[in-house]
This record gives C-alpha cells, sequence and structure tokens, in this order.
C-alpha cells in the first residue's frame, strides 16, 4: 500500500532579501528579512509558524535554535541538514512530509547565507570537510592539492568531454542562458551581457572550467512557506502545490556531481538510462516531462545541468552538450532553466532563490520574465532529487 | 621537522596499512577474503558482499587516468608556487580509482585514458605519497 503526498501541501508565501557581493549584513538579519517577507506575501501570522528546516547553518548560515529563538517562534518541527547546498531539496521535501504527516501546520523552509564572509570554508584549508578521510564531500583531497567543490564538477566534466566529444564552448551555452534570464532580473547581481568570447577569455579556476562556469559567492536570503493545500487555498496569493517529489541518491552508481555511471572516485562506470524508479517524481505528481514548462537546477557549475537534463531524461546519455544549444535552455525556448539567473547569475542562496523563481512564475509575477502560461514547474538536481510544483 | 608545508593524509586504524606500505614503496589494498574484490577507500566490510574478512594485497601499480583536472586558483598558499598543477584520477588495473598527481608530463599533454604506472614521492620521513608518471612501453 504506498500513500502520497500529491497536492497535500502548498507553499503559501515566499520572500527574499537583497543579493549582494558586498557584505552589508549578516545572514540573521538577511533571514529575518526574508521571513517578514515571506509571512507579508502569503497572509501568514507569525503564531502560525511551528516548523523550521534549514539546510545551511553556522558558520555560513543561520542555525534553527537561534532563528526560532531571534523571531519569537514556537517550534514543534525543527529538522537542519549538513550544511551543503545540495540539501536544497531534500530540505523542503522534508517540511512537505511534515505538513502532510501532521508534524507541523506551517513549516518556513529558511536560508540566510553569508559565502562571503566565510569564504575560506569554499576550498581553503579552513574547509575541514575536504580533509575527510580518502575523500572531500566533492572528491576533495588536499594531499595532492585537489580542493573546493569546483574540482568536483571539473573531473566530471573532463571525463564527460573525453567521452562525449563536449567542449567548453558547448558549456558556454549555460552561463549564457542563464546570464540572459538575469538580465531580466532586477533582483540578479550579475546582469551584463555574457558573451561566448567572455566565457572562453575568462581565467581557469579548475580547468577546465573558467570563471564564468562557476557560480557566485554572494549573500543573501530566501524563505519559503510550506501549509496544508487548504491553508493556502485561503491565502493571499495564488498556492502553488507540492505535486510529486523524489530523493536524493547516493550509492555505489552515484557521483555528486555526475550522471550515473560517469565514472568518478569510485562510482560505477556503466552506460546510464533513467529507469521508471530514477523517474518516479513525474509518476506521483501525473506528469511527464512534456508538460514541464520549466525546469530549475542546482548550478553552482555550469556541467551541473547538462547532468540533470541526462539524469531526467530530457535527453539521452552524452547528448546534453548538443541539446543546450541555440537558446533551448532560455526563456522563449523549449525548456526554459533557472529563469532568475539562477546560482551563475542571480545569487547563491543555496538553491532557494530558484524555489523562489518557481512560486513567483507560477503565480505569473515574474514581468518580462515570465513564462507564459506557466503550469507545471520542476526542481530537479543531479544528485537526483526532485520536486514537481503545480499552480 | 620537516620543511614539508603541505597537507599530509590523516593516517587512521583503517588506513594505516595503505601508508605503512607506501612507506616500502608498495602499493596495497584491501582485497575481500570471500569475493576477492579489490576495494578503495579502506573500509570495515566489503561493499559488493558485505564480508569482513580482508587482506592487504599489493596492486600492480598500473593503470589508466579516468580523469584530471588542472588547477589555476590558489585555494592552499602551499600549493601557490605549483600553479598550474595537475590532479588526476587513475583506474588501477584492480580496479580501484587514485587520486593523485602525474608527474614528469606537461599538463597539456595529460589524456584521459593515458596508460601510467605509479612512483613514490618520500616527502617526509614518515610519509610516501603515491604518484603516477606515464607507463614505460
Amino acid at each position: 500500500m504506498t500513500t502520497t503526498i500529491r497536492d497535500r501541501t502548498a507553499i503559501v508565501g515566499v520572500g527574499t532579501s537583497r543579493f549582494s557581493r558586498a557584505p552589508t549584513d549578516t545572514p540573521m538579519r538577511l533571514a529575518a528579512q526574508a521571513f517578514k517577507s515571506a509571512l507579508a506575501d502569503g497572509g501568514v501570522d507569525r503564531n502560525e509558524v511551528d516548523g523550521l528546516v534549514i539546510n545551511i547553518g553556522w558558520p555560513l548560515g543561520v542555525d534553527y535554535d537561534r532563528f526560532a529563538e531571534a523571531l519569537g517562534l514556537r517550534i514543534r518541527f525543527a529538522d537542519q541538514s549538513w550544511t551543503h547546498g545540495r540539501f536544497v531539496g531534500p530540505t523542503l521535501q522534508h517540511a512537505a512530509m511534515a505538513v502532510a504527516t501532521g508534524l507541523a501546520h506551517c513549516v518556513a523552509c529558511v536560508c540566510g547565507v553569508s559565502f562571503i564572509q566565510e569564504r575560506g570554508l569554499l576550498g581553503g584549508p579552513g574547509d575541514f570537510e575536504g580533509t575527510r578521510e580518502e575523500g572531500g564531500t566533492h572528491e576533495e583531497n588536499p594531499v595532492y592539492g585537489l580542493t573546493a567543490p569546483a574540482a568536483g564538477a571539473a573531473l566530471s566534466v573532463q571525463r564527460y568531454f573525453a567521452l562525449y566529444g563536449a567542449t567548453s564552448a558547448e558549456l558556454a551555452a549555460v552561463p549564457i542562458a542563464f546570464r540572459k534570464h538575469a538580465a531580466l532580473n532586477p533582483a540578479a547581481i550579475m546582469r551584463a551581457p555574457l558573451t561566448l568570447e567572455d566565457h572562453q577569455a575568462s581565467r581557469f579556476v579548475v580547468e577546465p572550467l573558467h570563471l564564468f562556469d562557476c557560480c557566485l559567492v554572494s549573500d543573501g536570503a530566501a524563505v519559503v512557506l510550506v501549509t496544508t493545500a487548504d491553508r493556502a487555498r485561503d491565502g493571499a496569493r495564488k498556492p502553488v502545490f507540492i505535486a510529486g517529489m523524489q530523493g536524493m541518491r547516493a550509492g555505489p552508481d552515484e557521483f555528486l556531481f555526475a550522471t550515473p555511471g560517469l565514472g568518478i572516485g569510485q562510482q560505477r562506470e556503466f552506460r546510464y538510462a533513467p529507469t521508471q524508479e530514477q523517474l518516479s517524481v513525474y509518476r506521483m505528481a501525473g506528469v511527464t516531462q512534456k508538460d514541464i514548462d520549466a525546469l530549475y537546477t542546482y548550478d553552482a557549475f555550469s556541467p551541473l545541468v547538462w547532468f540533470v537534463l541526462e539524469r531526467f531524461g530530457f535527453c539521452g546519455l552524452g547528448e546534453a552538450a548538443a541539446w543546450t544549444q541555440k537558446g533551448r535552455i532560455e526563456l522563449g525556448g523549449e525548456l526554459p532553466m533557472n529563469t532568475s539567473g539562477g546560482l551563475l547569475s542571480e545569487a547563491h542562496v543555496s538553491g532557494w532563490n530558484s524555489i523562489a523563481e518557481i512560486v513567483r512564475q507560477l503565480r505569473a509575477e515574474c514581468g518580462e520574465r515570465q513564462v507564459r502560461g506557466a503550469r507545471v514547474m520542476q526542481w530537479a538536481t543531479a544528485w537526483g532529487d526532485s520536486t514537481i510544483f503545480h499552480s | 621537522m620537516t620543511a614539508y608545508g603541505k597537507p599530509l593524509p590523516r593516517i587512521t586504524p583503517d588506513n594505516r596499512p595503505f601508508w605503512d606500505a607506501t612507506r616500502r614503496h608498495q602499493l596495497a589494498l584491501q582485497r575481500c577474503a570471500e569475493c576477492a574484490r579489490f576495494r578503495y577507500p579502506p573500509a570495515p566490510v566489503c561493499p559488493a558482499c558485505l564480508a569482513d574478512g580482508a587482506e592487504w594485497a599489493a596492486v600492480s601499480g598500473r593503470g589508466t587516468v579516468s580523469t584530471f583536472v588542472v588547477f589555476h586558483q590558489r585555494y592552499f598558499p602551499s600549493f601557490a608556487n605549483d600553479i598550474p598543477y595537475n590532479v588526476v584520477q587513475v583506474q588501477l588495473d584492480e580496479g580501484p580509482r587514485l587520486t593523485a598527481n602525474l608527474v614528469d608530463v606537461p599538463n597539456a599533454e595529460i589524456t584521459v585514458g593515458m596508460r601510467v604506472e605509479v612512483v613514490f614521492d618520500d616527502v617526509t620521513p614518515e610519509v610516501s605519497l603515491p604518484r603516477f608518471r606515464r607507463a614505460k612501453a
């Protein structure tokens, strides 16, 4: 007997702070602003919020205990993951599961983050996770100078280039598309046009990744309020329903920053083709890839966009490089992706800025960058979690 | 005291036999006593069959570059003078992949699929790091 969470919960309100590359505010101040803005957006009273979930805690962000104390929240469902962006999807899913099972009435997903003030954690000697025995969290190994999350994506895309004959110039289509989207988003940090020549001339960070293949190092906050579908229907705005979910993957077939089977680290090597089980999010939501009006992903590094397209079967294995050319992932294209500009050009709010964008798109609030007639949108990551939303 | 200023491996009860072997300029990996499968990193049970028993067995030290990167940004001050430096992953002929550096090969000549063999670098009196070089024909 299986139960479903389809359409039992919804997002009733979202709020974001100003996004910035200057460290002007603490994560707590940014998170408090975003929280109050989400309450106002949804017409939700502070005392309704009895759940709190967080994926980016100290020292990059705000921990659940301090946030509840600082905002005077009486929380009966608190959950905080390991401080990694990869947990944005699972954290949102925990909120929906808590609401659907009655453990909470309204859960605030809170992300206030300052990557600027903790820059040393992004691959320097202060990044103690990189020293994890026989492999850091993105395959780091400081003994050999393999440090920083970018290195994990670089290892994957180098092998992908070799296997499929793809090139850095093809990869440039990803950051160029998202920069075009950011140009239509007043909140985005990077809005100047980006050309193929700019991309190719930019310095290497970890070769083969150029500077513009790597996300922004920025400060910002976003808050998403999840409640019951019934409560959300009484909100100030159109509810955005959570239609389907599938969890993050791990195990011998996986490397965080790769399509299954690519063969990075100890990842088993095989020719991946998505199975029903790999695509269960569509079955739960009652839709197919063809129904997705826009796709959103964790674009910390541009190769992750290729990997998610192949993992979820939007194109075949080895085809993403060609598939992403000619405006296909741009607004007006067949599958617009990361329409706010994403982590590459809007801001790095650990992906929560993209969840906020999904909500605003499905309420048709996005002005110049609005996806016309949008009804169904998907969050999905290279590491296999996904959530589908509809208006 | 040593002048070697770069990060050293964190040696634990699980991985000590690996580093003891490299100190002797040997590459050894755990091999499952039940299914004979090699595994890396060191682990208390076989990920394939969950058997507890394993022996540390010498491996050939030969393999293929499965992927590589070149660092241009400085993250650790101790690597600043090496930039641009490579890091490779090598799929050993016995199966597991090791992360290391490729020595004596210009970065522009590194390719996925290149055949390599292990060499040992005595970086401190206690620690010898396995690295790789182009395999001799």
